[in-house]
């Protein structure tokens, strides 16, 4: 079972298509630390996925608990 | 490819890059997630001007997914609407070689799939490998299933990578690369940098141009004006202008198929693209 991120909760998100209708839309990865809808990728970090763990891994989880923030990079789309 | 095959007005190869694996409709609630909305997408991209689709797959969250099944629908849901030329994604930060794998395996194989030339980082902690291993052995199952692969050079270092695995492998004429600028790991965004890139790749290598974010309309735009190729879409550029979100991919291929002819290079149709690729 993956170690799940704390601040994790999956909630509706507004405006889900263009024409507004969200209707069928899934709940996605919301990050209670961020205040924000999350990343895709961050969202396999958030769940644990592909040995990824929010503790070590996710500066926002980092920056909430107070702790060191170790390495910094950031990279932008188009995996 | 060089100023001379924009003189001689070769056609323009416009790949539609939808989904990609980072940012979803939390980014642009425009961007496509389910196989259904892929496949409108796709078709849509294709009527302004596209000839190949990149394609990632994603859970109903909107999460990545690798699953080859997933793949299979988006795949479907693509070929019942186009005549598009089919580009899988085999990138996947974090991800494990086998996942990433998945994209490979759908019936029938897609005609191209992307490969990644070499290491880049994400966030605090993710690094998507590419080892050298990892990128022979995406290669030689893409060629196992007769499947053309694209290139990704992040940053000019991948271009010693993609010299390299010529060197490993015997990829089949032209060799089609990826130059990608932008933040991170990519290549800084910068005409000289698309320039330096251009001649540094192989003898006859194809290029295809992709600027993130507000790079991509200028850097393809020179793309165009040097004869090579251009990538453009929601999964790499969520706005259209300054504080402004695209509508849709199409928008967005849109303006490259005219910004292309206004240029003096038409958007090649996917069957001229199959024949640009020796697909």
């Amino acid at each position: 079972m993956p170690d799940v991120c704390p601040y994790l909760e999956y909630r509706q998100l507004e405006a889900e298509t263009e024409s507004g209708d969200a209707a069928d839309a899934q709940p996605r990865a919301y990050c209670n630390a961020a205040e924000e809808f999350v990343q895709a990728m961050r969202a396999d970090i958030c769940n644990g996925r592909y040995g990824l763990d929010h503790e070590t891994d996710c500066e926002i989880y980092r920056e909430a608990e107070g702790l060191p923030e170790g390495v910094e990079s950031e990279g932008g789309g188009g995996d | 490819m060089a100023y001379d095959d924009y003189l001689d007005g070769e056609k323009v190869i416009v790949t539609a890059a939808l989904t990609g694996g980072v940012h979803g409709k939390e980014a642009n609630p425009n961007l496509p997630e389910t196989p259904e909305e892929i496949g409108e997408a796709a078709a849509e991209c294709e009527a302004a001007g596209a000839a190949v689709v990149h394609l990632h797959a994603r859970r109903d969250s909107g999460e990545r997914s690798f699953d080859r099944d997933r793949f299979q629908a988006i795949t479907e849901a693509v070929r019942s609407r186009t005549n598009l030329v089919i580009q899988h994604s085999t990138g996947g930060t974090g991800a494990t070689l086998e996942a990433r794998r998945q994209s490979l395996r759908t019936d029938p194989a897609p005609e191209m799939a992307s490969l990644d030339m070499g290491p880049l980082n994400r966030y605090r902690h993710l690094t998507s490998e590419n080892t050298r291993g990892m990128v022979d052995s995406l290669y030689d199952e893409m060629v196992e299933r007769g499947i053309k692969p694209e290139l990704e050079v992040f940053n000019d270092g991948h271009l010693n990578e993609v010299a390299a695995l010529l060197d490993r492998r015997d990829l089949a004429d032209p060799v089609y690369t990826t130059l990608i600028f932008g933040g991170g790991t990519t290549s800084p965004p910068s005409p000289r940098n698309l320039l330096n890139a251009t001649e540094n790749l192989p003898e006859g290598a194809l290029f295809n141009t992709l600027g993130f974010g507000r790079h991509q309309l200028p850097l393809t735009t020179m793309g165009i004006l040097l004869g090579g190729h251009v990538r453009v879409g929601l999964e790499d550029n969520v706005y259209y202008g300054p504080d402004q979100l695209a509508e849709s991919n199409a928008q967005l291929v849109a303006r490259t198929a005219g910004l292309a002819e206004t240029l003096g290079r038409e958007p090649a149709t996917p069957d001229e693209a199959r024949d640009i690729l020796g697909l």
